[in-house]
């Protein structure tokens, strides 16, 4: 019952947040969508930082630093690409593959 | 001509800037020769024309399209969530829930909540506060959606997540219909998915590298948008409160991330603002 109970709480709560907004688009100032466009960016920005900076890989030997730092670099890769105008499937897939390479070889050096 | 004016017209030269250097980008061919010859777009007429389908169809496939990069990011995610979900006491309202959070992050914050023992509205709370965020694109949107009729408003808060809003952002034409593409094609592929997770249990939960997709697509989607300075500004500061409370729960780095980047983003327009009028005095 609690599992129900805590689902449709966060289900509803969700669909409020998400419809109640745009119901009322009327009465919200440009401004205020202007900040909440930034408000947007700022929360994917701090999605992103906050993944690498907790990210864990228990192949990657060494300290606990280790696996945070390839996964800038290969994210930071990722991101340069995309900002050079490369496609996101492109820069997310040299992303990716940077970090398992670092990974493999930071591996096999250890 | 008030500081709110100055910024509608730069951010409207920063779209058409942004559209004309990126090569991906719809209209950027338009809007290259518009530039060279001085005169305005005219994407909105001849493309339309020259089309065999209307552009609103098209642009509501070029979203469904675009989303396909992150429907395949999220379903590391999706799998474990699926896998959550069948470790749950409740599996059905587990599932159910899946359509209403539409929110991996949410749905797993809150299914392990509860598989603590923590009670539920501990768990209820943990995630709501990672959904809060999607109040803030909702309101973002409402330019956009000011006009549309109250069905098509619903159904765009319906299929609202991170993806389709941060590829709607980057569109300079037809957003809304292309936003309904993203969001419809990531709505139906997302429940696929996690349903295909509660069979096939946690198979990604070993592969670190998965962990990083998601926030990788995110962030490549958006990243082309910090040509405009007041955003760079404000998710500079965002990324930067992100690293100082990087261990304190999700939920509250995220709240945290979007007081600072707002702050941080009135502050760059009050700085260019003066700026500008210092150079034109």
């Amino acid at each position: 019952m609690t599992v129900a109970l805590a689902l449709a709480v966060v289900g509803v709560g969700s669909l409020l947040l998400r419809v109640l907004p745009l119901l009322g688009a009327a009465r919200i100032p440009d401004r205020l969508a202007l900040h909440a466009t930034r408000a947007g960016v700022s929360v994917l920005a701090a999605t992103t930082v906050r993944t690498v900076l907790l990210h864990g890989d228990a192949t990657v030997a060494g300290s606990p630093i280790t696996a945070p730092v390839l996964a800038t670099l290969a994210v930071g890769l990722g991101l340069w690409l995309a900002y050079r105008g490369r496609s996101v499937l492109l820069s997310s897939a040299a992303g990716l593959s940077s970090y398992v390479v670092l990974a493999a070889g930071f591996a096999a050096v250890t | 001509m008030d500081m709110f004016d100055v910024l509608v017209a730069q951010s409207r030269q920063h779209e058409h800037a942004r559209a004309a250097h990126h090569p991906n980008r719809f209209m950027a061919h338009e809007v290259r020769i518009a530039a060279r010859t001085g005169s305005e777009p005219t994407y909105n007429t001849t493309r339309a024309r020259a089309r065999p389908l209307p552009a609103r169809w098209n642009d509501v496939l070029d979203g469904a399209g675009a989303v396909l990069p992150a429907v395949l990011a999220f379903a590391p995610l999706a799998l474990m969530v699926g896998a959550a979900i069948s470790a749950s006491d409740n599996r059905l309202a587990a599932l159910l829930s899946t359509w209403t959070i539409h929110g991996g992050a949410a749905q797993l914050v809150t299914l392990d909540v509860l598989a603590e023992g923590s009670g539920w509205i501990a768990a209820a709370m943990a995630g709501l506060l990672i959904q809060i965020r999607l109040s803030a694109y909702s309101t973002s949107m409402v330019r956009d959606w000011r006009t549309a009729p109250l069905g098509l408003r619903v159904l765009a808060g319906l299929l609202l997540s991170d993806a389709p809003w941060a590829l709607a952002q980057s569109r300079s034409t037809g957003r809304r219909s292309f936003y309904l593409g993203a969001g419809l094609a990531l709505f139906l592929a997302w429940p696929a998915m996690v349903t295909l997770g509660t069979a096939a249990g946690d198979v990604v939960g070993g592969i670190a590298a998965a962990a990083l997709v998601p926030a990788l697509v995110l962030g490549c989607t958006v990243v082309t948008q910090l040509r405009e300075r007041p955003l760079l500004v404000a998710a500079g500061a965002a990324g930067l409160s992100a690293g100082v409370l990087a261990l304190a729960p999700a939920g509250m780095v995220l709240v945290g991330a979007a007081v600072v980047g707002m702050v941080a983003g009135v502050v760059a327009d009050r700085v260019r603002v003066r700026t500008d009028e210092g150079a034109v005095s």
